[in-house]
């Protein structure tokens, strides 16, 4: 995983919109403590703006009445909320124990090469964006690689090839 | 006293407190059992692992010893083969990504993974690939400087923000390898106890910009004493070093366990009083604005005394128990005015409910104890007719506008006795240095009525005069400490029964039934 503790800053205050705000609302009445809502409140900001901006987590934290620190640890900890836009094509790969141990590497490598950026990064065109990310629970079919939320197993290179060749 | 009971460490009888966990229970008795994360103040987290520790009950196999209550009858190890291999692992672990960098870290001297790698790992690192680069000298506010490749996660910062300032500035932001300590953006720390963290930190991640680079931790000779910064009286370690050809100087103060008074902690400005024991000192006499020797000064101070027809002595809440006594029965013996008033110490609003006071003087209650006033109408009644007005010790200038203190001058002749560069230093027609708390023994009553004594710290190449002598040369009654001691013990009903010339380094509580029970 790379450091995901860069928090880009938009210089626009954020606020849930009509919709969100009374999803939260809702929501928050269905747990014994505010806290609970970090998860929940951090999907609803990247549904609202396609990805979590540091004005969004000092928002939800001010929101929860929790530290915003709280709010950054948990954003920074799980790799599926996007702390940056993502491209059209976000491709996650699996970096844990058995897709490392079954060649992760070679995939990396791979599409640091085709596409021209490291993980964490997104392409100039903005199609593409990188990630390595933790366990995503197919350790079965190792290595995994997502593409937009959808798994692909058992992932070698030329399959890949295929793939991005798809992604268009 | 708790209750005890009876465990059995490494095959050995071994009695100790209940109601503890292991490491402070079995820590109490000298048998030490490493950990990084565990800090008695913000309880047992559990995430380093390093006091891992077997009991033979069934229990699985190893259990961290922070969160594990000591129970008679128990039988624990701290030595198998097994718990030294994990010891070991743990330490490799800490040490994959740091960069040993100890030459240049403050931390080192007194630093857990030092200590720790010496006595449970020793051996060579098997690391071939290059180390995760994380920052380095990030400012997190508060004069707190932050090194995330030192860090070994142990999250005591992290807990101390959320746990005892309640501010929670600080949090592990990433997973695995990446994570590390950090301020969310725009929110830096802002407590006025966060240089605590760096006491905390088991390791160098968290530095002092203060004292960052300013000396080695083993050059520093380590005194106690009691912050005077405010009226908690919050007990510290003088951390001061005289290096060769130079004078003894003090680079930081330290917090110093008491649970009666502070617990584990000091507040940020009560740490930063240290420049004024190095500083703002008044190192020269001074008569009538020119320099002059000791010796000269005290003896105008004598002829100005004995020339007097009414004198004003103020003396200052700073004051030690025994310089208050010692000044109050030199006024009784010459018929002057003792006044201890000094409003302007007081900075109304400014204290906590943690340790912060709003009385920015260590020794107020002891104005209650021995009868003193401090009215400024009690001041201001004394000063009528009065020709002289001797301070000691208080800076006048904080209580009272320029304008009051000309009218005082117009009529009165001014003598600093102090110890700092105070405003009345500069005006009055005789001043005169004396040793301040850090060189000095004494007494003081705390806000909470708890009495303590502190030693001498700091031992200047040329030592100031210490104000009880100041009083004896005046003509004062007592010709040392030990007298005003046996004094304050016979005349003051509180001290009855309290032995001044040994009191625990915890302090005594001066309650009603703590003095009617302490006999010994």
């Amino acid at each position: 995983m790379s450091d995901r503790s860069q928090l880009i800053e938009t210089g626009v205050p954020f606020t849930f919109d009509a919709q969100r705000d009374a999803e939260f609302e809702r929501l928050v009445k269905r747990y014994p403590t505010r806290e609970s809502m970090i998860l929940p409140a951090l999907w609803l900001a990247q549904e609202q703006e396609g990805w979590i901006s540091a004005e969004a987590i000092g928002y939800i934290a001010d929101r929860i009445g929790t530290f915003a620190s709280q709010v950054f640890e948990v954003a920074t900890f799980y790799t599926m909320y996007n702390l940056h836009p993502m491209g059209k094509f976000h491709i996650c790969v699996c970096r844990t124990l058995s897709c490392y141990l079954l060649g992760k590497q070679e995939i990396v490598d791979y599409l640091k090469r085709e596409l021209g950026i490291k993980p964490g990064e997104v392409s100039k065109d903005g199609q593409f964006s990188l990630e390595e990310v933790e366990c995503l629970g197919h350790c079965g079919t190792a290595p995994v690689v997502q593409v937009n939320g959808e798994f692909y197993e058992n992932m070698n290179v030329d399959k890949l090839k295929e793939l991005l060749a798809t992604l268009k | 006293m708790a209750e005890k009971v009876k465990l059995f460490v490494n095959g050995q009888d071994v009695e100790v407190e209940s109601g503890k966990n292991l490491i402070d229970a079995i820590g109490a008795v000298g048998i030490e059992i490493p950990h990084l994360c565990y800090h008695p103040a913000l309880g047992a987290d559990g995430n380093c692992r390093m006091c891992l520790v077997g009991i033979e009950d069934g229990r699985p196999p190893l259990v961290p010893a922070c969160k594990t209550m000591a129970v008679e009858g128990m039988k624990v190890q701290l030595d198998t083969d097994k718990i030294k291999k994990i010891q070991r692992d743990i330490m490799e672990l800490e040490l994959i990504n740091h960069p040993i960098d100890c030459p240049i870290c403050d931390q080192a001297g007194e630093c857990k993974l030092q200590d720790y790698y010496m006595e449970y790992d020793g051996q060579k690192s098997r690391m071939t690939v290059p180390p995760v680069a994380k920052a380095k000298h990030m400012d997190f506010g508060a004069g707190v400087v932050h090194d995330q490749e030192r860090c070994v996660l142990c999250a005591r910062c992290v807990r101390f923000t959320r746990l005892i300032t309640k501010t929670g500035e600080l949090g592990i932001v990433n997973r695995t390898d990446s994570a590390r300590v950090t301020t969310f953006p725009g929110r830096p720390l802002a407590n006025r106890y966060a240089l605590n963290v760096v006491d905390l930190c088991p390791v160098g991640a968290m530095t002092s910009k203060d004292f960052r680079f300013k000396q080695r931790a083993w050059f520093l000779a380590k005194s106690e004493s009691l912050c005077h910064g405010c009226s908690k009286g919050c007990n510290i370690y003088i951390d001061h070093n005289k290096e060769k050809y130079k004078d003894d100087i003090i680079y930081r103060f330290r917090p110093r366990l008491n649970q009666q008074v502070n617990g584990y902690f000091i507040c940020d400005e009560g740490r930063m009083t240290y420049k004024l024991e190095n500083d703002n000192r008044l190192n020269v006499a001074q008569v009538a604005g020119k320099e002059t020797s000791v010796n000269e000064a005290v003896e105008n101070v004598r002829r100005v005394f004995s020339q007097a027809k009414k004198i004003v002595m103020l003396i200052s809440p700073n004051c030690s128990l025994e310089q208050m006594q010692a000044v109050k029965k030199l006024a009784t013996a010459n018929n002057a005015v003792v006044s201890g008033y000094s409003d302007g110490y007081i900075k109304t609003g400014d204290g906590d409910l943690f340790l912060i006071q709003d009385d920015k003087s260590a020794n107020r209650a002891a104005f209650g104890l021995l009868g003193l006033d401090s009215s400024k109408a009690g001041f201001e009644s004394a000063l009528v007719e009065a020709d002289l007005v001797i301070s000691f010790q208080n800076d006048l200038c904080r209580s009272l506008d320029d304008a009051d203190i000309a009218k005082i001058q117009d009529k009165a002749k001014i003598v600093y006795i102090g110890s700092y560069k105070d405003g009345l230093g500069e005006i009055a027609a005789i001043t005169l240095p004396v040793a301040a708390y850090s060189e000095d023994t004494g007494i003081i009553i705390n806000a909470d009525n708890i009495l303590q004594q502190y030693d001498v710290a700091v031992r200047k190449n040329d030592p100031a005069i210490d104000l009880l002598q100041i009083v004896t040369l005046l003509g004062g009654e007592f010709k040392n400490r030990e007298e005003v001691l046996t004094d304050l013990s016979a005349t003051i009903a509180a001290l009855n029964n309290i032995d001044l010339k040994h009191i625990p380094s915890e302090g005594i509580a001066l309650t009603d039934k703590e003095v009617s029970n302490v006999a010994a």
